[in-house]
């Protein structure tokens, strides 16, 4: 029972200093708020109770066994993408911002795509452990190709942009971790061509590129969220205005508890505030990947690197979009931004890495696989099978 | 599983961490102040208030200026409602026409005054009226409890409390330096959501040199000097002669600086150093130091005046009444022209320019004063044939009364030149001095012996046969000269017959000075010469300023003790 202490301690910090500027970025009642009837302590109240819930479900996926999880990878992926298809189901699905992308989950709602992310990484590494899985067959690589694009569909149609491309992003990394060939890759890119070109130039997503090439044309308009996240950055300076004492949050900064947190942070706490932030996440990602490095088994191998991976892309997305390096994407940040289906799904994944970090069903399914590859070598020795 | 893959890989996400860090260091440490000046700029909108302007003490800590607190009403078009009912009965709370309260109210905007420092009670009633979208914000207005006294020194301040005359206007950094603003803070869309004046905010103090008690002496002395002589104006100086503090300094008319518009700028002129006039006799401060000095003469050559003019480039110099052979000393006791004008021959156009130099005419005296003039005197090569005469006897030039006092002090204090000034120290709001003005700047003109023997000459005008001996004054000896100066009739550009500016400037006591005084009376009717207008005016104010500043008087000691018979 040796879980990695460390990566539990730094994912608690991690979720306690979320939930810090969550209540500062929710305790002051903006005219926003205040037309909601919102109080100082609604926001943080409910972060609270869906941080308690967090903690079961990462517990659960602790004490998950990881051959369970195996097995289940499929019927996860099936799962939830009934819960994606739910989104359109009127009375379940909830839309907001001309966009169906929640399903009523009582008594908040619930985001079926974060789900999709983990239930993708569980997934592709169940696949890529597969025996019949090779790095030059171009049927191994089209078929998660495929189960990947099917989920886009979905996602193009609720529209959720940002989820398409975390989604491909998670996707073509965990093949180019399995060592595919880069052809393959390639190929896909410039078929692909043609799609990205008619997605990007939508009115709305060019609107969005155009304001990210030049945010201070117009700070009024598409710039406005950009240029009001390096505002707030910018005036944190090394040392921040100060915790609990951002202007910015006053209805200047968007979102500021959820997508924009990060900004908030840099004005309230600074450079040495956000420094901190950002090695945080970083240590958690070498962490996941010492565990990833420390496993026999590919399964867990793949898994453990997938769901660093997972935690990791979402992040780095998030920071560049706060600061510019890319369009802005709403994508929250794991474990900081308020939002249930982000936290549930990201502390599940800290759940199954300390579960790895344990090292005994690993050790266990190492064994099995083991006596699985003796077992085909020795058919194929008898039936003469070679490959 | 592909190690080689996989170090890639970690290497690009730690990298992309590290690109992170490095736009954060661009857009927090090197974009910092751009973009917090920015964030300020949306965040806060300053509005200009107006400022809690310093108070004006005078040498003794008496206030001389300060501040009312009243309340100003404003709208904030955007959120009021406000119904014909509401604009009457508003418009019967603050006494205006409603069509002049209506048109105060933009239709746009967030704010607009509606009317400006209204005092408390009325400011309550309109908080009872409940009306939704006005509200007060506290101002200062600008109060001089003393009203007229000393206004051409305090000068006043506009609506705005911006400063337009006197102390106010010259020390205006200084009284409103903290400065007064009120910060809104704004959301995206521009709502105020708080705002805040910095009440606190408090200029700098300012402690004059004035003495509050002579000033009143010397300006209601004035007056009825003005009204006995039904002159024109009267303006007086009183300083120390060793240190330049002017204790007292008036002009009549003067005006109520609470209500500086009332009067016409005939009474808001402060002539005491903003108009010059020809001085006449006590001029010839400068041939009769510049004899003594250049040792042209000693106290007893002779020169003969008996003829009772001289010509001087063609044209005849007379003396008021005849005299005979004068001394030296008898030529300004008695202020011949005519032996002046011998002296100033006697020492040539260039001396009698320099010494005019050394006594500062012609240049200001860098009073902290707005609008003082520097005056006049040509220098020698534009000098006509008749100019040796006319300015050994105070004609053709032109000075300002501050700088005839500061030439007299310099007999008063050994022959130094001081630097006038009506201001001794700027204390910081809570009391500590900031800037003292009491290190004295003095230049030499003459030298003390001169100083002194002119000092001598001085004594005798105030004496039994001098011209001034109206301003003697009882138990102190006083030093001074009279002065009767022809005024310029700008219609005929001749001089007038009829208007005269009589002047007396000396100091007193003798020996020991305590206050150097210049009375100049403009225009006085009936009577012209200094030894009979201005003279007497001075021995008042003499007299009166000596008890209050407990001077002992000399022939009569006891009366500084208080004798306990038992």
């Amino acid at each position: 029972m040796k879980y990695d202490k460390w990566m539990l301690f730094v994912t608690i910090l991690l979720i306690g200093f979320g939930a810090l500027m969550i209540y500062s970025s929710t305790s002051v009642i903006t005219p926003v708020l205040a037309k909601k009837n919102v109080t100082e302590f609604y926001y943080f109240k409910r972060h609270i109770f869906t941080m308690l819930i967090g903690f079961g479900i990462m517990f659960f996926a602790y004490r998950l066994k990881l051959s369970t999880i195996k097995k289940m990878a499929v019927p996860l992926l099936i799962f939830s993408f009934v819960l994606l298809i739910l989104v359109f189901v009127p009375g379940i699905g909830v839309s907001a911002n001309n966009a169906r992308r929640w399903i009523r989950l009582w008594p908040s709602t619930f985001q079926p795509s974060e789900l999709v992310k983990l239930s993708m990484v569980i997934f592709l590494a169940k696949y890529m452990s597969m025996l019949g899985y090779r790095t030059d067959s171009l049927v191994s690589f089209i078929k998660p190709v495929l189960v990947m694009a099917v989920f886009q569909v979905v996602f193009l149609k609720q529209p959720d942009f940002g989820s398409v491309i975390s989604l491909t992003l998670l996707t073509f990394i965990m093949l180019f971790l399995s060592g595919i060939r880069l052809r393959y890759l390639a190929y896909l890119l410039v078929l692909a061509l043609p799609v990205i070109y008619k997605l990007i130039m939508e009115p709305y997503r060019l609107k969005r590129v155009m304001a990210f090439l030049d945010p201070w044309k117009d700070p009024q308009g598409s710039g406005f969220q950009l240029v009001q996240s390096f505002i707030a950055l910018g005036s944190g300076g090394l040392t921040g205005v100060g915790l609990g004492k951002s202007r910015q949050k006053l209805a200047f900064l968007p979102e500021s508890h959820t997508d924009f947190i990060f900004s908030l942070i840099g004005e309230e706490l600074g450079f040495i505030g956000v420094l901190v932030v950002i090695t945080l996440f970083l240590f958690l990602f070498i962490k996941g990947i010492s565990i990833a490095n420390r496993s026999r088994d590919r399964f867990v191998y793949y898994l453990a690197f997938g769901l660093s991976l997972m935690i990791s892309l979402q992040t780095l997305i998030n920071f560049a979009v706060a600061t510019g390096m890319v369009p802005t994407k709403g994508l929250p940040l794991p474990f900081i931004s308020y939002g249930g289906s982000s936290l549930f799904v990201n502390m599940a994944a800290i759940g199954i890495l300390l579960n790895i970090s344990r090292g005994e069903e690993n050790r266990k399914i190492a064994d099995i696989n083991q006596e699985l590859i003796v077992r085909r070598k020795a058919r194929r020795i008898i039936y003469g099978i070679r490959n | 599983m592909n190690k080689k893959r996989a170090i890639i890989l970690n290497t690009v996400i730690i990298f992309s961490f590290f690109a992170v860090f490095l736009r954060l260091t661009d857009l927090m440490i090197l974009n910092h102040k751009r973009l917090s000046e920015r964030a300020r700029v949306q965040h806060i909108k300053v509005e200009d208030i107006q400022v809690r302007r310093g108070i004006i003490f005078d040498r003794r800590g008496r206030e001389m200026a300060v501040n009312l607190e009243l309340e100003s009403l404003y709208c904030d078009p955007e959120s009021l409602i406000i119904d014909d009912v509401g604009i009457k009965k508003l418009s019967m709370t603050i006494g205006r026409k409603a069509e002049v309260i209506l048109s105060k109210m933009p239709q746009e905007g967030r704010f607009a005054w509606i009317e400006r420092k209204l005092d408390s009670d009325v400011a309550g009633k309109v908080r009872r009226l409940d009306i939704k979208g006005l509200g007060f914000l506290p101002e200062a207005k600008r109060f001089y409890p003393k009203g007229q006294l000393a206004s051409h020194i305090l000068g006043f301040v506009g609506v705005d409390n911006q400063a337009l005359e006197g102390i106010e206007l010259e020390y205006d950094e200084y009284l409103k330096t903290t400065g007064g603003k009120i910060l809104f803070f704004r959301d995206a869309s521009g709502k105020v959501l708080s705002s805040g004046v910095d009440i606190e905010a408090k200029g700098n103090n300012i402690v004059l040199t004035i003495d509050e008690g002579l000033q009143y002496l010397v300006e209601s002395e004035l007056e009825k000097a003005m009204l006995k002589w039904r002159a024109s104006a009267a303006s007086a100086i009183m300083m120390d002669p060793f240190t330049g503090e002017i204790l007292a300094f008036a002009n009549i008319p003067a005006y109520d600086p609470n209500n500086p518009m009332r009067v016409s700028g005939f009474e808001r002129r402060n002539r005491a150093i903003t108009d010059c006039y020809e001085p006449g006799s006590i001029f010839k401060i400068i041939v009769g130091t510049a004899a003594l000095e250049e040792k042209i003469v000693d106290l007893n050559t002779k020169f003969d005046c008996s003829r009772g003019g001289i010509e001087v480039g063609g044209k005849v110099i007379h003396d008021a009444h005849r005299h005979g052979v004068l001394t030296f000393k008898e030529v300004i006791q008695k202020s011949s022209n005519v032996g002046s004008a011998m002296i100033g021959m006697k020492l040539g156009k260039e001396r009698v320019y320099k010494y005019a130099k050394l006594f500062g005419f012609g240049e200001k005296t860098e009073i902290d004063l707005p609008g003082e003039v520097s005056g006049w005197i040509h220098p020698p090569e534009k000098w006509s044939g008749t100019s040796i005469g006319a300015i050994s006897i105070g004609q053709e030039v032109a000075v300002t009364p501050l700088q005839m006092l500061r030439a007299y002090s310099a007999i008063a204090n050994g022959g130094f030149l001081v630097k006038p000034h009506v201001v001794s120290e700027i204390r910081l709001p809570e009391g500590q001095v900031l800037v003292s003005f009491r290190g004295h700047e003095k230049k030499r003109a003459i030298s003390t012996e001169t100083a002194e023997t002119f000092k001598d000459i001085l004594k005798t005008v105030a004496e039994e046969g001098g011209t001034g001996h109206s301003a003697s004054v009882k138990g102190n000896q006083v030093a001074g000269k009279t002065g009767t100066a022809q005024v310029i009739d700008p219609k005929t550009g001749r001089y007038s017959k009829e208007k005269y500016v009589s002047s007396f400037v000396g100091f007193v006591p003798a020996d020991n000075p305590k206050m150097a005084l210049m009375i100049v009376i403009y225009e006085p009717k009936g009577q012209i010469y200094g030894g009979v207008v201005a003279a007497p005016v001075f021995k008042e104010i003499a007299n009166q300023a000596l008890s209050y500043l407990n001077v002992p008087r000399e022939d009569n000691p006891n009366k500084n003790f208080i004798l306990v018979s038992r």
